[in-house]
């Protein structure tokens, strides 16, 4: 039997198609975790961010912290976060919370450093407020950065939350798990195939999202930085 | 009128900017702040807005200590204008510029007029509106930050090196912006740069500063460049001070000898075409091709125009033109010189300074580089 063979089993299964087991179903518990995750990432992350990036204190902090927090194995969180909270939505968050909020942060904190200060300085002595100046000004500047770091932090969510299924819970993990723990391999192949293509298909919504959500002025600009060659 | 009362600035490492700053910037008045760079210019000016809070002293606008006011208020009274212009890269221009309209609450539709009104009055074509500063050159993105800086009609400009980045030729074009627009508005501007050429040409009032923000001399340009208090205020204006200094007197003073009188001089004779407009210079009974006649405009150029076009003259004089064109009169060198000596209204500027007006520091056709190093200095000590 070959691996074409095998996920023509995976797919053409009845379980696949309708009830708890279906590929929808698993397929939007998956959704439905890393959205949490990513939500919940970002919730923390960005306004921290945006007044880290700001002030400019404990930029250095940022950084260190979030090499420490790369190095924190998930698989590890789990466990911990299952022996604390029990088996539950909360023991899967907390990962993924975990590893979605790092890179968040310091795209969100080098997007608003990396705002020219001149402007900043000219914002203000035009009698822009510091609120006025970090909404209205540095924000819209940073988005494409913030973007990117959304972006990197939900391909990383939407693959870690296989590990869901580690703790009992739903997404297309059960399909990896399950089919280890059965030795059936058709279902590991397919469920791990099924996020890769859920991971890519989040890279292609975001550039999409970049595209078309940045300031005019942003994209024509950035338009024009590649037109002529220059670094935006 | 903006008042230094013993402002100080101290850096929290000990470093003093500026120490002990007592000056009046009056009213309706172009006061330059000059001197080289550490000297503590930009942080006098930004003293004003509260860019920069004085350690110790005062700084009164108006009689108020602006630090009783809340800075963002205070600053939305004050139009400020910096090096890069820093407008907003996401923000189309006429939007750039209704920024002050906007945080007052105006509605859109009278800031994006009042907007439109300083694109005009700013010199830009009305379609560079929807443009984004990225689409436009370093002057008029520059002009852009004049206009957003007068758009909500500040009775104060604040001015940090505004012209600095941009081409001598570009720069030129600016400053005749500003002293034209100033001549309309008579707007209480501080202007901070480190170019004495810029200083003397935009100033009525020109401050020399040291380090620590101390006060080397205070005067209107031309009493600097013919007095100035000690040699290093000298060595800091540089060479050819007393011509340089001709720059700032009016042409008007000039006894321009009417045509009338004849168009002959030492030998030469001005020809004019069938509008009265010179053509050149010939000699009678020679055939050669006429030399190029030198003209200035008594009304609008300075002592220095007129000199310099009488130095490139064949005849050794220079050609007066109405606003025309036309010439009315012959003006010789002894009559330029002469009139250094007559009525000397020292604080008066020229009304509007030509772009190729020589003391801009551009390129001008008729006056060769080693034209200024020819020993007229009359006025110098």
């Amino acid at each position: 039997m070959n691996w074409i063979n095998w996920l023509n089993t995976f797919f053409t299964a009845p379980a696949r198609q309708s009830g708890p087991d279906s590929i929808a179903h698993r397929v939007g518990e998956h959704l439905v975790l890393s959205g949490q995750g990513l939500l919940y990432a970002a919730v923390l992350a960005i306004p921290l961010g945006l007044l880290i990036g700001y002030t400019g204190r404990g930029a250095v902090a940022v950084t260190a912290l979030t090499g420490v927090a790369r190095a924190l194995p998930t698989l590890g969180l789990v466990t911990l976060a299952v022996l604390i909270a029990g088996v539950g939505d909360t023991a899967i968050l907390l990962p993924l919370v975990a590893l979605a909020a790092p890179p968040l942060l310091v795209a969100t904190v080098e997007g608003i450093r990396g705002t020219d200060p001149e402007l900043r300085d000219a914002a203000l002595g035009t009698g822009l407020t510091h609120r006025q100046v970090l909404f209205q000004v540095c924000l819209p500047l940073a988005l494409p950065a913030l973007l990117a770091g959304l972006r990197t932090a939900a391909v990383q969510v939407i693959a870690t939350a296989t590990v869901a299924a580690y703790v009992g819970l739903g997404g297309l993990g059960r399909y990896v798990i399950d089919g280890l723990a059965t030795r059936d391999f058709a279902a590991t192949l397919g469920g791990a195939l099924l996020v890769v293509l859920l991971a890519v298909a989040t890279q292609l919504l975001f550039a999409v999202l970049i595209r078309y959500a940045l300031p005019r002025g942003v994209r024509a600009q950035r338009a024009a930085a590649v037109e002529t060659g220059r670094s935006s | 009128m903006i008042r230094f009362d013993g402002a100080a600035k101290r850096h929290p490492d000990g470093t003093i900017a500026v120490e002990g700053l007592d000056l009046d910037i009056p009213a309706g008045r172009t006061t330059v702040l000059v001197g080289p760079s550490g000297c503590g210019k930009t942080t006098i000016l930004r003293m004003v807005n509260r860019m920069v809070e004085p350690t110790a002293g005062r700084v009164l606008l108006d009689g108020t200590d602006v630090a009783e006011l809340p800075a963002a208020k205070l600053r939305r009274g004050i139009g400020y204008v910096i090096q890069q212009a820093g407008l907003f890269p996401h923000r189309r221009v006429i939007d750039n510029i209704a920024t002050v309209p906007y945080l007052l609450g105006w509605d859109r539709k009278k800031a994006r007029a009042r907007a439109a009104e300083l694109l005009e009055l700013v010199g830009l074509a009305p379609e560079l509106a929807k443009r984004y500063p990225f689409q436009l050159s370093g002057g008029q993105q520059q002009r852009v930050g004049v206009a957003r800086a007068l758009a909500a009609d500040p009775p104060v400009l604040l001015m940090d090196e505004p012209f600095s980045a941009v081409d001598p030729v570009v720069r030129a074009g600016l400053q005749d912006e500003l002293l034209r627009l100033q001549s309309e508005l008579n707007k209480t501007v501080l202007f901070v740069t480190h170019d004495i050429e810029e200083a003397v040409r935009l100033g009525d009032q020109v401050v020399v500063l040291r380090e620590h923000g101390h006060i080397a001399q205070l005067s209107d340009p031309h009493t600097l460049l013919t007095e100035p208090a000690d040699d290093g205020v000298a060595a800091f204006l540089g060479r050819d001070r007393g011509l340089r200094g001709l720059g700032l007197l009016p042409a008007r003073d000039i006894a321009v000898r009417p045509l009338t009188d004849g168009t002959r001089q030492g030998g030469w004779e001005l020809r004019l075409d069938a509008g009265g407009r010179p053509t050149g210079w010939v000699e009678p009974g020679l055939h050669a091709q006429p030399r190029p006649a030198p003209a200035f405009h008594p009304g609008v150029d300075t002592l220095r125009t007129a000199l310099d076009a009488a130095i490139l003259s064949p005849a050794g004089a220079a050609v007066a033109l109405d606003k025309d064109g036309r010439a009315t009169g012959i003006a010789t060198r002894e009559a330029i010189l002469a009139a250094l000596t007559g009525p000397q209204p020292a604080a008066s500027k020229p009304d509007s300074p030509k772009p190729d007006d020589p003391k801009a520091g551009s390129p001008n056709p008729d006056s060769p580089e080693g034209q200024d190093e020819r020993p007229v200095n009359s006025h110098g000590r």
